[in-house]
């Protein structure tokens, strides 16, 4: 066994969090309460090269292995960089993006992967339904076959970066089963496709810079061309996206818990009670070791999953959900542990530990449930 | 990065494997009601056997550490097996024979530490005293240089292997310097005392060992240390050994609360097609993979070098002490009247769990250990 990275990954971290403090932290705090995606560190993120790293350069991409991206998506979580805009590229690059590269055919690939790689485009997913969470083979929204079109009919729900987008992967059932994993299909959704519309903007707790919404498809006809992959593989290409979302989705939660370590023992040296720092205090001590022993404990969970991906393994579904469990729920206690280490301040906007207690809430929700999770492990195990 | 064992590492688990039979299986299930006579017998065998797989050379000392991943994958494999057995063969090679291999280099050193090497010897190391004996911190157990001898004289709390060891390295005090002597029970002046009576590892020899005036020769004395590297290598080798122990624990319980739940039926249907009771596995299953994968980590640190690898150590020890008692508490829930029952497997692993969390670095000061790392990173 060998747990190193390698000198270019490690100097490529320390440039990724040395230009993400840089360029995007000092905008965080402002764009988080406003709930806005930020445009600006957006476009940042692409010129870096952040938005399309595990491309091929010649279609605009930084040619990395998995290890690299995910590490890349680690740094940015250190630096500091909001759960919200973290969730927009991991929905953009790993799970729009990459289904296009992994299963379009050339002319589709050519056609969206460098506009997404540069960041001028931006990709959301459309998979879950109001009626079809963490149930996904139960999915209804239909796509028919009309000549050299397909119509699709349905309403896509919690979609990152709905509003925003301008590609979307979309999933319907194109078989004849109501209910099932056959019959499913991936589709390309251009913005601005007639029948296409993005509904409500969700008021979120956190990852607020990232929008989410409905979508909409009511009679949505699109090209023939624009099916991805093979007709009836939409779950398989799903599934091949928990890949990423138990690496490079997950990365940023363990970074950030980087991020909270460094933010905890500045205030405790610098945060005075009854006469000393409160550093000084035990039981301050032992939360902040216990914020570290969460994140020396997951880090090597999520490298894990990326190293099998760079070997060219199939995901093994137990090793992914213990990923994703254990990020999920066991980082709960040390971020809620920083906020109150901060005190009434941990509880202020003005302290940012509040907005990251706020984000990491998702990581137990999102991309399949903790309850999931388990179900999961223990059907594998 | 490289997350599967090489060939070589692959090797000495599988030989580990081999060795820990069914049959085996069977008299280590024992070993918790075993007496003294019995506990030697039945340890020198294992470790006889261990010695004919390289098991007991292979990284001792800071020197060697290099070598620790190829050693990890075989002791984990004897820690699923029995705590008990791990603890005493650990605490007899990497323990004792580390610290001879590492620091001692008189030719009379070098012939025990062949028979540690060779299985042909039960060792321990006496480090802790007890509270009362110390009015400050420090050790009280000290040696007076008497021509080519050593006048030893103090009292060690909770030595492991004592009742059983034919070798004792005491660590104490000489010329202001800390020192270990070596000391052959039961040697004039040395008792072992009584065997310790304990929640668990109850096949585990633990007792007292009091020092009167116990002439220690020259040639078997290590030390005086000139700096904490031989402490400080004992203190982080126990930590690790201990959190391989309590990863063994969660795996072990795991196995077993998963084989009661799918063999055993409660209200018309098997046990493991209750939710609550296959979430309890999914989590414990997470505690064990997470745990196994962070001590893996920390002892790749160590063996590298890392400047980091003591508090990714501390770090391990922690979490994994802490999952192994969450996992057995889960465990014997799953089993219910069953787990509680004395000499199941699951009951043992929850007595045992608590130790990890006291022995070596206790969980309090692995966590100011952390924190006091982490502060002086991030000093204002």
């Amino acid at each position: 066994m060998d747990f190193s990275l390698t000198e270019e990954q490690l100097m490529f971290k320390e440039q990724v969090i040395k230009f993400a403090r840089k360029e995007i932290v000092p905008r965080v705090q402002e764009h988080d309460l406003r709930s806005e995606f930020d445009f600006e560190s957006w476009r940042k993120l692409g010129e870096f090269g952040l938005l399309g790293l595990h491309f091929p350069e010649e279609l605009g991409g930084g040619g990395s292995d998995v290890m690299t991206a995910v590490v890349a998506s680690e740094a940015l979580g250190e630096a500091g960089v909001d759960g919200g805009l973290t969730l927009s590229l991991g929905a953009h690059t790993y799970l729009c993006a990459d289904t296009i590269f992994a299963h379009g055919t050339d002319e589709q690939r050519k056609r969206y992967i460098p506009k997404l790689a540069s960041g001028e485009w931006i990709g959301c997913m459309g998979l879950t339904e109001p009626g079809a969470g963490s149930d996904v083979a139960s999915l209804r929204t239909r796509a028919m076959r009309q000549g050299d079109s397909w119509v699709l009919n349905g309403t896509k729900m919690f979609i990152t970066n709905g509003p925003i987008a301008d590609v979307a992967v979309v999933y319907a059932r194109t078989g004849q089963s109501a209910a099932g994993q056959e019959g499913i299909s991936a589709f390309i959704v251009e913005k601005g496709t007639p029948g296409f519309a993005v509904g409500r903007k969700l008021v979120k707790m956190g990852v607020r810079t990232s929008p989410t919404s409905e979508l909409i498809f009511e009679d949505c006809v699109i090209p023939v061309e624009n099916l991805l992959g093979q007709e009836g593989a939409g779950f398989f290409m799903a599934m091949r996206t928990v890949e990423w979302d138990r690496s490079a989705l997950l990365a940023p939660f363990v970074g950030g818990l980087g991020y909270i370590i460094e933010r905890c023992c500045r205030y405790a040296q610098e945060r005075h009670q009854f006469g000393r720092p409160i550093a000084s205090f035990q039981a301050i001590r032992h939360k902040i070791a216990d914020v570290k022993i969460c994140q020396e404990a997951a880090r090597s969970l999520i490298y894990r999953i990326a190293w099998c991906k760079d070997q060219g393994r199939p995901l093994n579904h137990l090793e992914a959900a213990v990923a994703k469990l254990f990020v999920g729920d066991w980082s709960l206690k040390p971020m809620n542990d920083a906020m109150v280490l901060f005190g009434g301040y941990g509880y202020c906007h003005e302290y940012d530990v509040e907005r990251i207690f706020r984000d990491s809430r998702i990581a137990p929700i999102g991309g399949g449930t903790s309850d999931i999770q388990k179900v999961l492990i223990s059907r594998l195990m | 990065m490289y997350f599967d064992w090489t060939a070589e590492e692959l090797a000495l688990k599988q030989s580990v494997a081999a060795l820990l039979t069914q049959d085996a299986a069977t008299e280590l299930g024992l070993l918790d009601e075993a007496e003294l006579w019995q506990l030697k017998r039945i340890t020198s065998r294992y470790l006889k056997a261990l010695s004919g797989l390289g098991y007991l050379e292979i990284a001792l000392g800071p020197a060697e550490r290099g070598q620790l991943m190829r050693l990890i994958a075989g002791q984990e494999e004897l820690a699923k097996a029995s705590g008990s057995l791990f603890l005493a063969t650990e605490t007899t090679a990497r323990i004792f024979g580390g610290l001879l291999a590492g620091f001692g280099d008189r030719s009379r050193i070098g012939d025990i530490l062949e028979a540690v090497t060779h299985g042909e010897v039960i060792a321990g190391v006496a480090v802790t005293e007890s509270e009362e004996d110390a009015a400050e911190p420090g050790l009280t157990t000290a040696g007076v240089r008497d021509g080519k001898e050593w006048v030893v004289s103090g009292r060690k709390d909770y030595v492991t292997n004592a009742p059983i060891a034919d070798w004792i390295a005491v660590v104490g005090i000489a010329e202001g310097r800390p020192a270990a002597f070596l000391v052959e029970p039961p040697q004039a002046g040395a008792t072992v005392g009584p065997r310790m009576r304990t929640l668990g590892f109850n096949g585990l020899a633990v007792a007292r060992l009091e020092l009167d005036s116990v002439r220690v020769p020259n040639d078997l004395v290590i030390g005086p240390f000139a700096d904490e590297a031989a402490l400080e290598y004992l203190g982080a080798m126990q930590d690790l050994i201990l959190a391989l122990a309590a990863v063994g624990l969660q795996f072990r319980t795991t196995a077993e609360a998963k084989r009661h739940a799918l063999t055993h039926r409660r209200d018309g249907k098997d046990v493991f097609r209750y939710q609550e009771v296959r979430f309890k596995l999914a989590e414990m299953l997470t505690w064990a993979q997470t745990s196994q994968l962070l001590t893996f980590r920390a002892a790749w640190l160590y063996a590298t070098g890392d400047p980091e690898a003591r508090t990714v150590i501390h770090c391990a020890k922690v979490f994994c002490a802490e999952g192994a008692e969450q996992v057995t508490s889960m465990g014997m829930q799953v089993l219910a009247g069953r787990g509680y029952l004395s000499g199941n497997p699951v009951e043992q692993a929850y007595r045992d769990a608590k130790l990890t969390g006291i022995a070596g670095t206790t969980s309090e000061r692995a966590r100011m250990a952390i924190a006091g790392d982490l502060l002086k990173r991030y000093q204002v």
